[in-house]
């Protein structure tokens, strides 16, 4: 059984089972390949045979939408087009309502934007690898917001838009049988939100107070 | 992007309407989503911006509850980078004009 992270008198240490540091570690991984496939689309190094109809077909519709874009998806005015991937697009959100300012904004920081989640995860990865997991000052925040990108992920798969449909997914995941893949994503999904809310409790708690 | 490099005019030649459409200010708007955690943003909002306690619950009840809150304003460039920030804690966020 799992023990929630706490605060010790060197960081935060929590307990997991180790098919759960797996699954979380798993989790991570999928993420990372997620950001390393659309950098490797944008900077055109990805052209596997198997996948040339995808493009064509994301390609097609970015047309479709009236975007314009160049096949490495930057548009007329030398912006850059957000992912097409649901979960992607909430990783790599817009900076703005505005579409054309948002394109431009993707076009300057959205690849430093993913180097940065990038290794957030990995540094994730590694500290699962630890029994207790354990962390200092300084990685508490690396992991929490890579734990936050996992859940940001699980939450777009699993098709959650308002509170209403989290609260639907807590329930799914209280009746715990994980029967179907969705069961499963929503039993990851509350088990990784409850270890977010320990973590960040227990960092909220340890902040000193206001200068 | 706007800038005064490069301008004919000289500082004091600058009248208070160019100046102040030269040095608009810009703002970073916090938008609400069903994934963040409120005890998550609340920790962003204390530790990245140095909100105090009040400030920082405040706002993310605001967040909460109103659908947005302006977190931070002030020069674009600084914005832009929050706003970058923002989006590596998962937090949505958009760079808007002041009012």
């Amino acid at each position: 059984m799992a023990r929630a992270f706490r605060a010790t008198t060197r960081g935060y240490k929590a307990d997991l089972e180790s098919h759960e540091r797996r699954l979380l570690s798993q989790l991570c991984a999928d993420v990372i390949t997620m950001l390393e496939t659309r950098g490797k689309q944008l900077t055109g190094d990805d052209a596997p045979a198997g996948t040339d109809a995808e493009d064509d077909y994301a390609h097609f519709r970015r047309e479709l939408a009236g975007l314009g874009d160049q096949i490495d998806g930057s548009d007329a005015a030398g912006g850059l087009a957000p992912p097409d991937d649901a979960a992607l697009a909430r990783l790599l959100p817009d900076a703005s309502s505005d579409p054309q300012e948002a394109a431009q904004f993707r076009r300057l920081s959205e690849s430093s934007l993913r180097e940065s989640k990038l290794a957030d995860l990995r540094a994730a990865r590694m500290a699962l690898e630890g029994e207790p997991v354990s962390l200092t000052e300084e990685q508490a925040p690396v992991f929490g917001r890579a734990l936050n990108d996992v859940r940001l992920t699980l939450a777009s798969r699993l098709g959650v838009e308002d509170e209403a449909d989290a609260e639907q997914i807590h329930q799914m995941a209280k009746a715990g049988s994980a029967a179907t893949t969705e069961a499963l994503m929503a039993e990851l999904y509350a088990f990784s939100t409850w270890l977010q809310e320990t973590l960040f409790s227990a960092m909220l708690d340890v902040m000193p107070e206001d200068d | 992007m706007s800038s005064t490099a490069g301008s004919t005019l000289t500082h004091q030649e600058t009248d208070l309407h160019l100046q102040g459409v030269i040095n608009r200010p810009y703002q970073v708007v916090v938008w609400n989503d069903p994934v963040n955690l409120m005890s998550y943003v609340a920790w962003v909002f204390r530790s990245y911006f140095g909100h105090s306690k009040e400030k920082a619950r405040e706002l993310m009840l605001q967040v909460h509850h109103r659908g947005k809150a302006v977190v931070s304003s002030g020069a674009r460039e600084k914005m832009e980078r929050h706003v970058t920030a923002m989006h590596n804690y998962g937090l949505q966020a958009t760079l808007e004009e002041a009012e």
